[in-house]
């Protein structure tokens, strides 16, 4: 190895260097970047692989339940495209003025009308639907026969976040679970407590849109408020579209 | 179960071996989601969607080749799909958004760096710990060497050779991304 490498190494490492160029050390300043890019270093959460391995059994289970296997889907997705829709033929709405006035004068309204009510519909659709995000939620190793689902509304009062759960054990005689959101700084809310997470509604004064994290804790009736860290259940909240 | 047989069974969409390669490239995919969109929960959701998607294309995969480096390009890809989804939804009426603004642009810088982060990570991954330990808290932490031996409860000398041994397999191995 020559100088000129150790030097490069003991610049990287941080060590003072004088006999290196400016662009040798642009060169290795590059690299000192990407070493500090937290992306480098980031753990997901522990909880992330059951959500993964739930994602894939979830898409495995439509996929029987559908019938139709991947390779079904690729041969059509690699498949020459469909033989185009026959041209429909084209009228002239000059001419039409020209031999029909009044039929096109009425097909016009009513196509105005028509549009105009589909357009009502729509909006009034979109307005009345309420935001909406729903998720999948696994046992952590604390709780592995846990799963489940649940569906987080934006109300006027707030997020409702209702919760099925099976194969997570009722609690009871001073032991609950805690219900939490996080959102991406890794801030803590707490959404409600409950016994059995069969069927259960909770609620989130803060927003679902900045805390997607959700997170069950085992808790003790001992006073103490706090994440006890005894994580049961995890899930990510996704919009529904 | 062995990395080709890994392989072969996720090609052939087992859901079992999804849990064996979300163990060996799962912080990989994440650190590539990571670094497209810069948060935790948005990552965590990119990383769910590259696996179902994975799955679903396994068939299409030459289990000749690598799962790393396929992993990585299905991650970034679906990464930016879900930043361009964030970013519509983010956005204040068109209108009224300049035409300079950064939020207009589809695809986010930080993509670019993707592969060098998922290069740099698994350079990373080859240190043995004790020097993992030192690289990270020099260049995350932004630690001196006296901090580091401070925090370690190690000599400095030790952490000075445990740095350059590092920093001498990382240039080795990432000599190519100054290339």
């Amino acid at each position: 190895m020559s100088a000129s490498d150790n030097d490069r190494i003991s610049y990287l490492s941080g060590e003072p260097v004088t006999s290196l160029t400016a662009q040798e050390r642009a060169e290795l300043d590059e690299l000192r970047t990407l070493l500090e890019t937290p992306a480098a270093w980031v753990q997901p959460d522990p909880g992330l692989e059951d959500l993964v391995v739930s994602a894939v059994a979830r898409e495995a289970e439509a996929e029987r339940a559908s019938g139709v296997a991947r390779g079904a889907e690729a041969d059509r997705a690699t498949a020459p495209h469909e033989a185009a829709p026959p041209v429909r033929r084209r009228f002239s709405l000059g001419a039409l003025w020209r031999r029909r006035p009044v039929i096109a004068l009425g097909g016009l309204a009513t196509a105005a009308a028509a549009i105009v009510v589909a357009l009502v519909i729509a909006l009034n659709a979109n307005s009345s639907k309420p935001l909406q995000f729903a998720m999948v939620v696994s046992g952590t190793p604390l709780a592995p026969a846990a799963r489940g689902s649940g569906t987080l509304t934006k109300t006027e009062s707030g997020w409702r976040v209702e919760l099925k759960v099976t194969g997570l054990p009722h609690l009871a005689n001073g032991r609950y679970y805690q219900a939490w959101l996080k959102n991406s700084a890794g801030i803590l809310v707490p959404i409600g407590t409950f016994n059995d997470a069969q069927n259960v509604t909770l609620w989130s004064g803060a927003p679902v849109t900045q805390f997607r994290t959700f997170t069950v804790t085992r808790q003790l009736a001992n006073g103490n408020p706090t994440s006890s860290g005894q994580r049961v259940l995890v899930g990510i909240a996704h919009p529904v579209h | 179960m062995q990395e080709r047989e890994i392989r072969a069974r996720f090609r052939q969409g087992d859901p079992d071996a999804v849990r064996s390669v979300y163990r060996s490239h799962g912080r990989l995919v994440y650190a590539v989601a990571y670094k497209v969109l810069g948060d935790r929960s948005l990552a965590e959701e990119a990383t769910q969607q590259a696996f179902v998607k994975a799955w679903r294309a396994a068939q299409s995969f030459d289990e000749n080749r690598e799962l790393g480096p396929w992993l990585a390009a299905i991650a970034r890809r679906v990464a930016i799909d879900v930043y361009r989804r964030e970013a519509v939804r983010a956005a204040d009426p068109l209108d009224s958004v300049p035409a300079g603004e950064p939020g207009l642009v589809s695809t986010p810088q930080s993509a670019e760096a993707a592969y060098d982060v998922w290069e740099v990570r698994q350079a990373v991954a080859q240190l043995p710990a004790d020097e993992q330990e030192v690289v990270r808290l020099q260049h995350l932490e932004g630690f001196t060497h006296a901090q580091i031996a401070e925090r370690l409860g190690v000599a400095v000398g030790t952490v000075k050779s445990r740095s350059f041994r590092a920093h001498k397999r990382l240039t080795t191995l990432l000599g190519h991304l100054r290339e």
